[in-house]
């Protein structure tokens, strides 16, 4: 149960979870992702949202952070995260394997937590 | 382009393929016929080109997470069909179907439903290239050979059934099928997390590193029994209590409604 201080923690701030869920953004263009390295904080769930630029669609994927998404071309996705412990959680583009790559990095907002 | 195509539609394909392979053994062990399944890919079809279509409207439902939501409601209801599919196996005790038994008409409609979600995303994906001349080839041959990849692989598993005893073949078909359909069920919780529907504390465990989603035995797993590498205490309890459910169904089925030997 090593993930157990973990989830004390993300019950306390599941608590608190109706203040404001921060809110991240993403854009993608010519298939790449922009950033293609988002920092968020842990234990706190965020809003994403994703925005295709590219007149193709997309399907925002991850198996680390358990989300897949169809983007379709000049729209854009909310997608909720977390709560998560930190650490890096890869992404990609399902239709553009190749160069659709990015990360969700995850940090302690301060080294308390 | 070649290679991802035939990985994306092998992905799709493949738990739906798995799928309907159990399910035809079943109903060739039981003599119901393959007609349910024709209907279930008509049905599918048109159910994943209308749902490809109607995709913009649909993601913008619900604040924007109509997609998760639509999704999750036809995960859930492809597990409702297969525990009544797992029910009315369970009560037949390996004795051929009447004809009137309704186990066809909701083998066909886990099918439909499951096409319908896959099927959809494979659609959305090649729509993508339609206006490409360039590459619009090699999508093509790769989706068709990710397709026939998938179909042989549950091809092979129709076999590896149908060479056991048919008891056992029954028993694993069911078993398979709890496993899938849990894993279903808890892939559509999933999606309400992600629509932000539920709220949940963090991952409970992490097997990636002993079986990486995105290995070859993690993409089988997942496939045929809904494996998730870093799942929530309330993905875990779901499925687990989706289990549970498959095995009520068949232990129902099997004890209190089952088809007296002289039927």
């Amino acid at each position: 149960m090593k993930y157990l201080p973990v989830i004390a923690v993300a019950l306390i701030l599941a608590a608190n979870a109706f203040a404001a869920t921060p809110e991240f953004e993403i854009e993608i263009r010519n298939h790449l992702f922009h950033p293609d390295v988002l920092t968020i904080p842990a234990n706190t769930k965020v809003k994403l949202i994703v925005y295709n630029r590219d007149p193709t669609p997309e399907e925002f994927e991850s198996y680390e952070l358990n989300r897949e998404k169809v983007i379709m071309g000049g729209r854009k996705a909310i997608i909720f995260i977390g709560p998560l412990p930190p650490g890096e959680y890869p992404f990609f583009g399902e239709f553009n394997p190749q160069t659709a790559l990015g990360k969700i990095v995850v940090e302690d907002a301060d080294d308390a937590g | 382009m070649l290679v991802n195509s035939v990985v994306i539609v092998l992905r799709e394909v493949l738990e739906a393929a798995l799928m309907v392979s159990v399910l035809l053994a079943v109903s060739r062990l039981l003599r119901l016929g393959t007609r349910w399944l024709v209907y279930a890919l008509v049905l599918g079809g048109i159910g994943a080109a209308a749902y490809g279509r109607l995709i913009n409207p649909i993601s913008e439902l619900f604040d924007g997470v109509g997609q998760e939501l639509v999704n999750a409601g036809l995960q859930y209801a492809v597990f409702a069909a297969l525990a009544v599919t797992a029910f009315l196996t369970a009560r037949q005790r390996g004795k051929p179907c009447a004809n009137d038994s309704m186990l066809p008409t909701f083998m066909a409609i886990s099918v439909a439903l499951a096409i319908t979600r896959e099927g959809s995303e494979i659609l959305i994906y090649v729509s993508g290239f339609v206006q490409m001349s360039d590459v619009l080839s090699s999508v093509a041959l790769g989706s068709l050979a990710g397709a026939a990849i998938g179909f042989s692989v549950g091809v092979l598993f129709y076999y590896l059934l149908l060479a056991m005893a048919p008891r056992h073949a029954l028993a694993l078909s069911l078993v398979l099928l709890g496993l899938a359909a849990s894993g279903m069920s808890a892939q559509a919780t999933g999606l309400l997390i992600q629509a932000d529907w539920i709220s949940v504390a963090g991952p409970i465990w992490d097997s990636s590193a002993f079986i990486a989603e995105d290995s070859l035995t993690g993409q089988l797993m997942y496939a045929l029994i809904g494996y998730e590498a870093s799942p929530s205490a309330t993905e875990a309890g779901i499925y687990a209590a989706s289990a549970g459910v498959m095995a009520i169904s068949v232990v129902i089925g099997l004890t209190w409604f089952s088809k007296s030997p002289n039927d």
